[in-house]
């Protein structure tokens, strides 16, 4: 294993509007890897970390349920018209409206494991271990505190500077965190 | 400091959380049931329950599969009995939890926060319950693989064209769906039971089911995103699924059956029986955990209102049921429908048409859906009455068909009610498997509501 690394600083917070204000400011001053990690997903944060709006997931999901709906009709024309035809009272074998209904369902398998699977992968999961587990306090962040970082590879980090913005928003604790690569 | 402040609450009604509750003695209550090393008493003779009856199912499979499926009461003419009765009223049953969760996610109702999980977790146990069944129906279910979609060395395909087929991919496609949904909705949850474990074992545990969610904004956004997908996609494929049940039916040339109003017929049986186990359950994980700050009469009212409008589209269904055979002219129609309400059914239609459309009206009232003893009683006797209507459904229209000549009765035998039990004890199992082990409200949706009571 590779040695410990600064991560950076991390600030637990008692409320999300605390954590709101310091994260703008720190915004504000020119820092770029803020990141929060709150117990809900707060929206103003969330509004003021990451501005825009998310427009690769959806992408993903409509290609996927395209992909699934050709997927879905080409296996029962396949099935049905070339591999292997059956004569169903002079029904024809290429008869469209029967492969409707399956092929809506594969459409929607496929949008929905699109969907479960960008997910994993836009939030980088499963990643068992991560630098900010090492903050004493983030334990709480997936219950009842508003934890805000600030990585140390950001071009202009400056723990004092950091540090002062972060207590003068009320954080409960503040402290340098070294983690594993 | 109260929800009333919400235009959708009025004045003197129940809020959707008590204002006591903090986000601190919401997760630490909650993960305390799940961390616990000592299970609560009604769970270990639930779970008893559950098991013994899975041993009736375990014997009563093996049996069958021993014997083949001449030792249920099924034979020409009612080749359909008990096993596919209960497969359409256990996927009715699974289909209430995504519209509990899915559809009123899509409407943004408060009240779905606190239910939603116990309506998955009932989601996926019925369809195990009711995935088995067609299975066991098969004459050799260890065949059934056959119905997926695969090249092999037999050169086979499946009948696209089929409406069994259909439901057979439906059903598949619908399991994984809310598998995928249900752990979605579960991630940050697990993340909060992962942060309050104590012991090593249950540490790790956790940890490797939450993936390492951390919940940072970047998260939160994709997953409200992937969330609300998921629920936009899900809530058509659950009317799908049911409807396509329905097309196994009408796409048979029975009488009683071969009718387009099936699919939506069968999509309102799904809304009223499976918000019914719902409520059943709600009210029982209520009790027994003591989640009444969590779980008030604002969601006892709502679901009250759900299965009420369930009855309602039911009963239209029904009215039209009767319409037809009389409107339409034909003999043979006539002599079935007339036997299904006065003959060999003639009980479990007219007690159908108690347990199902008469008495879920007394839910109009606003003190009865207030009351969790009469929600309850009127939720259990929908799903009574919802299993009637499924056996009405498929031995009538089979028993009474066009030539009288292959007339015949049905009567079930001890091991199409070994079945029928079992799939109540896997049921059972599961559910309180999952009641045990995993979170049981979505404790991130709650954290939401609470901090929307708290401005």
């Amino acid at each position: 294993m590779t040695r410990r690394e600064p991560f950076g600083i991390v600030a637990v917070f008692a409320t999300p509007g605390a954590l709101e204000s310091a994260a703008r400011q720190l915004r504000a001053l020119g820092f770029d890897s803020v990141e929060a990690c709150t117990p809900y997903p707060v929206e103003d944060v969330g509004r003021s970390l990451h501005p825009g709006r998310n427009v690769l997931l959806p992408l993903l999901v409509m290609a996927a349920a395209v992909v699934g709906l050709a997927w879905g009709y080409f296996v029962q024309y396949w099935d049905a018209a070339l591999d292997y035809p059956i004569d169903v009272g002079g029904r024809p074998y290429h008869s469209w409206p029967a492969f409707a209904v399956t092929t809506v369902e594969t459409a929607a398998l496929f949008a929905v494991a699109a969907a479960f699977f960008g997910l994993l992968a836009s939030c980088r999961l499963p990643r068992l271990y991560h630098p900010i587990f090492e903050a004493a306090g983030f334990e709480r962040a997936s219950r009842d505190r508003f934890v805000l970082s600030v990585a140390a590879k950001d071009p202009g980090f400056e723990p004092n500077l950091i540090r002062r913005v972060l207590q003068r928003h009320g954080a409960e604790r503040v402290e340098e965190v070294a983690g594993w690569r | 400091m109260t929800v009333a402040a919400d235009p959708m609450v009025p004045p003197g009604n129940p809020p959707v959380v008590r204002p006591g509750l903090g986000l601190t003695s919401l997760s630490v209550e909650i993960s305390s049931r799940v961390l616990s090393p000592r299970a609560p008493g009604w769970w270990w003779i639930g779970f008893g329950a559950g098991l013994a009856l899975l041993l009736v199912l375990a014997v009563a499979v093996a049996w069958l599969f021993v014997n083949g499926i001449g030792v249920w009461g099924v034979n020409i003419p009612v080749a359909w009995g008990l096993a596919i009765a209960e497969y359409v009223w256990w996927i009715a049953l699974a289909s209430g939890g995504t519209i509990v969760s899915a559809l009123f996610y899509l409407t943004r109702s408060p009240w779905r926060a606190a239910t939603n999980r116990i309506a998955e977790s009932m989601l996926l146990c019925a369809a195990a319950s009711a995935g088995i069944l067609p299975i066991l129906h098969l004459g050799r279910p260890g065949l059934f693989y056959w119905l997926f979609v695969y090249p092999n060395t037999m050169d086979l395909w499946p009948q696209a064209r089929s409406p069994l087929w259909w439901d057979f991919i439906a059903l598949f496609c619908y399991i994984l769906m809310s598998l995928m949904f249900y752990y979605v909705g579960l991630l940050p949850d697990l993340a909060t039971v992962r942060d309050l474990a104590t012991t090593r074992g249950k540490q790790v545990f956790y940890a490797v089911l939450a993936l390492g969610w951390r919940g940072s904004a970047r998260d939160w956004r994709n997953h409200k995103t992937v969330y609300a997908i998921m629920a936009a996609v899900m809530t058509p494929m659950v009317v799908s699924v049911h409807s396509i049940v329905g097309l196994d039916f009408a796409g048979g040339l029975t009488l009683g059956w071969h009718s387009t109003q099936f699919p939506p017929y069968f999509f309102f049986g799904a809304v009223i029986s499976g918000t019914a186990l719902v409520i059943v359950l709600t009210i029982f994980v209520r009790w027994g955990y003591g989640l009444y700050d969590l779980i008030t009469g604002y969601h006892l009212n709502a679901l009250g209102k759900v299965m009420l409008v369930g009855s309602l589209l039911l009963a239209y269904a029904y009215i039209w049921e009767a319409w037809g055979p009389f409107y339409g002219g034909d003999a043979a129609e006539r002599t079935e429908f007339i036997d299904r309400i006065s003959g060999f059914t003639a009980w479990q239609y007219w007690a159908t048409i108690i347990l199902d459309v008469a008495v879920p009206q007394l839910l109009w009232l606003p003190a009865v859906r207030a009351s969790p003893t009469a929600l309850a009683s009127i939720a259990a006797g929908v799903m009574v009455g919802m299993w009637l209507e499924r056996f009405v459904l498929v031995v009538a229209s089979l028993h009474r068909n066009y030539m009288p000549a292959e007339w015949g009765d049905y009567v079930p035998t001890i091991w199409d009610w070994g079945i029928f039990a079992g799939s109540i004890g896997l049921f059972l199992t599961l559910f309180l498997l999952l009641l045990r082990f995993l979170p049981a409200v979505s404790l991130a949706e709650m954290r939401e509501l609470i901090d929307k009571a708290a401005e």
